[in-house]
């Protein structure tokens, strides 16, 4: 979960941790962005990106210690921040294209109908029982664990559920998301604009990671790419949860009773 | 809340310096030149972080921070066209590759839960991320043209 205030004091002064980091955004932003073609569409590898694997495997060696690590976290709340400072003064100017945009920016947040229709299938299929539940109510972060907890506690199917697309994501959201969304919006027909609206999934750093391969494939777009995953963003950190509560949760209850149902009925 | 102000401009502080130099050897801006705009924003999550220890209703830090940036940026507010000409040396991305280096080492910590995962979750939890990426831009996709937006 992601650190309160109180455990900010004294991290300053972990110089190790600060010099690592900036010793990895020195190295991977010199690499620079590289584009490999797939059929018609391009994965773009983002400076980000190595930085997460970079980060992840310096964990690994003597370099980085469990102390590091622990400081780290409570830093990617501040740096969120700052990204989302500077998202709003992009949005700021265009302030109109956005609320013109708004009826496609509030529905899209029904995009997590997509993981139900998809992800609890096949879910089923390859023979989880309630665990399917928890995974696939929503995209699992903080306030989705949160809801599940309460609702089944913590040691129930439908939370060891949760936890792993929790797990999942902290670890490969970004990279997997930083990945697909410039392969999906160079190889389909669909608007960068309409990607970048789903870039907004309410997590920062997946958020960074979609968006900004968005921007690199079309650095054209880039104003209206950031206004628009940042609008999305700050609207599913303040409706995911009563998406969840009221369209995601009950609607992935009805249709694991049904097709439980139907199964036994076979 | 002092000891806490000071903390959090040391910490911007830091995570900032080392976002300019990103900033530098990657997208070729000197750090001079960005540093209005890096103080720019570290005065943005400032106030945001202050708004939500002053004000008592459970709302989140980074959503004062999204507001008053917009605010500040908005044509009729004294001052934005500066603020926008600032802000604008500091490239996103180069906000971003710092916060994902802090993320790689945090979620070290995460990496044996992660190997523990079985398969079946691992396709699950893919399908998840991409079942709501898709379905999101495909309302968004039909909305935008139906209103004529793209």
């Amino acid at each position: 979960m992601e650190g309160n205030e109180s455990s900010l004091v004294g991290i300053w002064k972990d110089w190790r941790l600060h010099a690592i980091v900036l010793g990895i955004v020195i190295v991977t932003e010199l690499i620079g962005t590289f584009k490999i073609p797939v059929g018609p569409g391009v994965i773009l590898l983002l400076p980000m990106l190595y930085a997460l694997v970079i980060g992840l495997g310096l964990y690994f060696t003597p370099v980085v210690k469990e102390k590091q690590s622990k400081n780290a976290e409570p830093i990617i709340v501040l740096g969120v921040a700052l990204l989302l400072a500077k998202i709003g003064v992009i949005i700021g100017p265009s302030l109109p294209e956005v609320i013109a945009a708004g009826p496609a920016l509030l529905l899209q947040e029904l995009g997590n109908l997509g993981t139900i229709l998809i992800a609890l299938p096949v879910a089923i299929w390859l023979g989880m029982k309630r665990e399917a539940v928890g995974m696939t109510h929503s995209i699992g972060r903080e306030p989705n664990v949160g809801l599940i907890m309460d609702k089944f506690g913590i040691s129930s199917p439908e939370g060891r559920g949760v936890m792993a697309m929790y797990i999942f994501g902290t670890v490969f959201g970004a990279v997997f998301l930083g990945l697909i969304s410039g392969l999906l919006a160079t190889l389909t027909p669909l608007s960068p604009l309409s990607f970048a609206m789903a870039s907004g999934v309410g997590s920062g750093s997946m958020m960074a990671a979609a968006s900004g391969s968005l921007i690199a494939a079309f650095p054209e777009l880039e104003s209206q790419i950031v206004a628009f995953s940042g609008a999305s963003n700050l609207l599913s950190l303040s409706t995911g949860l009563w998406v969840s509560i009221f369209i995601g949760l009950p609607l992935t209850e009805k249709i694991y009773a049904r097709m439980t149902r139907n199964r036994e009925g076979y | 809340m002092l000891k806490n102000i000071q903390e959090w401009i040391l910490l911007l502080g830091i995570f900032g310096i080392t976002a300019l130099i990103g900033n530098w050897a990657g997208y070729n801006i000197l750090p001079l030149a960005a540093v209005p705009g890096m103080i720019m924003l570290i005065v943005i999550c400032l106030a945001g972080f202050i708004l939500r220890e002053l004000i008592p209703v459970n709302f989140p830090s980074i959503a004062y921070i999204s507001i008053i940036g917009v605010i500040v940026s908005m044509p009729w507010f004294p001052g934005s066209g500066k603020v926008v000409e600032w802000t604008t040396e500091v490239q996103l991305l180069a906000l971003a590759t710092p916060i994902l280096a802090y993320a790689g080492i945090a979620i070290g910590r995460s990496w044996t839960d992660f190997v523990k995962l079985g398969w079946k979750t691992i396709v699950v939890a893919t399908l998840v991320m991409l079942g709501t990426f898709l379905g999101s831009a495909v309302i968004a996709e039909i909305i935008l043209r139906f209103q004529g937006i793209i």
